[in-house]
């Protein structure tokens, strides 16, 4: 029966035995399954798409072991996207058992893959998930009759809260020891192919025998959620949440930053550290590397420790809680208008949000975009104009030694660039860009479980990948300063630094360091004594526009190609003294 | 000519007025509006058109659906 199907086992990963597959719309919560079942923690939120790849962790039915592939969420097996493609693969990959998650509030459509899925002929057990959520919305589902109607058991589930989860495992082992069914692994041969048809009419067959609509009243959160969705009240809301997540993040992190980090940095670890060299270490260039000025074991805990960690913490804080509680596809939909109005779609604008944590996810995240032209665009936008949390918090550090007014001006800049290189891509690039078609998850309240792993597994990430590049520019930072050679350097880019971008000389080390990291493109700035609020603002303009740091050259061309990665980097760095010189020029003409 | 026209705005989705119930007529061949269950025969309730060339809102089932102004406009509605 194998014959019906011509497909290239090329992966491995297809060719595993022993797989579970775990399968569902997007949005059901199948990376919460995953984590909960294999231990293994993937990144979930509560917006669909999370998962562009699989995953495959090991789960444990009694004494046998099996592969759990956490599959990219589906709507059909059509494939008519990438992440379908993929699942079809992986349903005619001989799997041993499926777990497909229907998600309770949209039955009719959960119920429909649910059907398709059966064609494949391989064991399935139902997790009914969200049943809380839909018994909120005043949904009474018949558990035993569905179960009835789809020939298979059905679970009933709160994943997040990992409710049922125990007896889904025991119905996964018994569906598994069951003998075969006869008909092999086949979707298209005649005699399962005539059940392919009318799909949607069954399922909304069975839909409308199995629940019952009790009046309930519309909680507090699913009635701010669809008044998000309006103009008004939606978007002074949104501006709301915008300047709360702001606030949030500037203030708390200034606030750790003085009263925790600052104090620890100063008073504990620099001094401790002097005092342990200094009294081994006779005096002179390798002293001076490690406690001196520049020195590693000085900058390396002010910038990494007392600049850069506070402002990141907070910033996922937001950023995950905003993405568990459904408010960033509402910014979607309020934004999609100026956003079409770019050349984008407002789907993408969660994306380039990603992008003000770091620009790495962002650029695999923009793997959603449904053409290619949209991700050069979404990528190109968060190269040039999105600043990454460690370059903001340096930035914000580098302004608040002037006014506020400077911080302001550096969003308005980076917005108005932002609409400048999407319009222009937009023109340029050949191609089109599909209109915004998006389901609106519901307005909840993030799990504090969920959401306090999903926290540890990015500022683990953060220290893990950041740390590296980090103490490299930081070595590269002691050197440069402390052996001379940052002065004979100096001297050749002096008619940039200090002719056209009006910078001090010790500007140099900025540049070349802003090569490693993006942060580091502003922190030496805040070593330099006597700099005018013009410097800073230009200083942090070329910061802000200049070379994306190299674990984004490395993603850029392992996404698109060393010739994309190039082009991104030359226009960026270009622009950057282009419109930070153009600033420092016309502000001495003017004052 | 015009008529033709009038007639062609008063049957699109995108046109079509707020907080009703409609069945659509065709939609186009797209993989996504087909798995959201945007399908020739389903019955949606349109909730709302966005301003400035922004999305329409519609529910179906318990789930609500942003539909960009593009694809919007080519889904035919009846009341």
């Amino acid at each position: 029966m194998a014959a019906c199907h011509e497909i290239n086992y090329d992966e491995k990963i297809y060719e595993k035995p022993n797989k579970i597959l775990l399968m569902g719309n997007p949005n059901v919560g199948k990376s919460v399954f995953f984590s909960n079942l294999t231990g293994i923690h993937v990144v979930s939120s509560n917006y669909a798409g999370t998962t562009v790849s699989y995953t495959e962790g090991t789960l444990k039915l009694g004494n046998e072991s099996y592969t759990l592939i956490d599959v990219p969420g589906t709507y059909s097996m059509e494939a008519t996207s990438e992440a379908e493609e993929v699942a079809v693969r992986f349903m005619n990959s001989n799997p041993i058992a499926v777990l497909c998650v229907l998600d309770a509030t949209n039955l009719e459509r959960n119920i429909k893959l649910g059907l398709e899925l059966q064609k494949y002929k391989v064991p399935i057990v139902y997790a009914l998930n969200l049943t809380d959520v839909a018994k909120r919305h005043g949904y009474e589902i018949n558990v035993s009759l569905l179960s009835k109607e789809l020939a298979a058991p059905v679970i009933p589930t709160v994943a997040v809260k990992n409710e049922g989860l125990n007896q889904l495992k025991d119905e996964l082992q018994k569906v598994i020891n069951r003998p075969k069914m006869a008909c092999g692994n086949c979707s298209s041969c005649p005699a399962c192919a005539s059940n392919m048809l009318n799909t949607w009419d069954r399922a909304r067959e069975i839909t409308a025998k199995v629940r019952k609509k009790v009046d309930t009243k519309l909680s507090f959160l699913d009635r701010l959620g669809s008044n998000m969705l309006k103009p008004w009240p939606g978007i002074p809301i949104a501006i709301l949440v915008i300047l709360l997540s702001l606030g949030v993040i500037v203030g708390g992190g200034k606030a750790l930053r003085a009263t925790l980090l600052l104090p620890l940095v100063n008073k504990v670890l620099v001094p401790f550290f002097k005092m342990v060299f200094s009294s081994f270490v006779p005096e002179g260039t390798l002293l001076n590397v490690l406690i001196g000025e520049y020195g590693i074991f000085v900058i390396g805990f002010e910038w990494i420790i007392a600049l850069i960690f506070p402002y990141v913490l907070l910033f996922y804080i937001v950023f995950s809680f905003l993405e568990d509680s459904g408010v960033l596809p509402r910014l979607s939909v309020l934004f999609d208008n100026i956003m079409r109005k770019m050349g984008i779609q407002g789907g993408s604008m969660i994306t380039i949000l990603l992008g003000y944590g770091c620009a790495v996810p962002a650029i695999i995240g923009s793997r959603a975009a449904t053409t290619k032209k949209e991700r050069l665009i979404i990528s190109s936008i968060v190269c040039f104009a999105v600043p990454c949390i460690s370059q903001t918090g340096a930035l914000i550090s580098l302004f608040a030694g002037f006014s506020p007014v400077l911080l302001i001006l550096m969003i308005l800049l980076s917005l108005s660039i932002m609409m400048i290189v999407s319009s222009v891509l937009s023109r340029l690039l050949k191609g089109t860009v599909d209109p915004m078609v998006i389901e609106i998850p519901n307005l909840l309240m993030p799990n504090g479980k969920a959401y306090g792993k999903k926290l540890m597994l990015r500022m683990k990430g953060f220290l893990l990948d950041a740390e590296v590049p980090m103490l490299i520019s930081i070595v590269i930072a002691a050197l440069l300063k402390e052996t001379g050679l940052l002065a004979q350097i100096a001297v050749y880019l002096e008619p940039i630094v200090s002719g056209w971008l009006g910078l001090p000389k010790d500007a140099v080390i900025a540049l070349i360091l802003g090569i490693v990291r993006r942060e580091m493109a502003v922190a030496p700035l805040l070593a330099i004594e006597g700099l005018t609020a013009l410097q800073a603002f230009v200083g942090g303009t070329v910061a802000l526009l200049y070379l994306p740091c190299l674990s984004v050259f490395g993603i850029l061309t392992k996404e698109f190609s060393v010739k994309v990665a190039l082009t991104i980097a030359c226009s960026t760095t270009i622009t950057a003294f282009v419109v930070a010189g153009l600033i420092n020029q016309l502000a001495h003409l003017f004052m | 000519m015009r008529k033709k026209n009038s007639e062609k705005i008063s049957n699109s989705l995108y046109y079509a007025k707020d907080n009703l119930q409609y069945t659509i007529t065709s939609a186009p061949e797209l993989g996504i509006l087909k798995s959201l269950g945007i399908v020739k025969d389903a019955r949606v309730c349109k909730k709302m058109t966005h301003w400035m060339g922004g999305p329409v809102l519609v529910k179906i089932e318990s789930s609500e659906i942003a539909i960009g102004k593009d694809i919007a406009e080519k889904i035919m509605v009846r009341g």
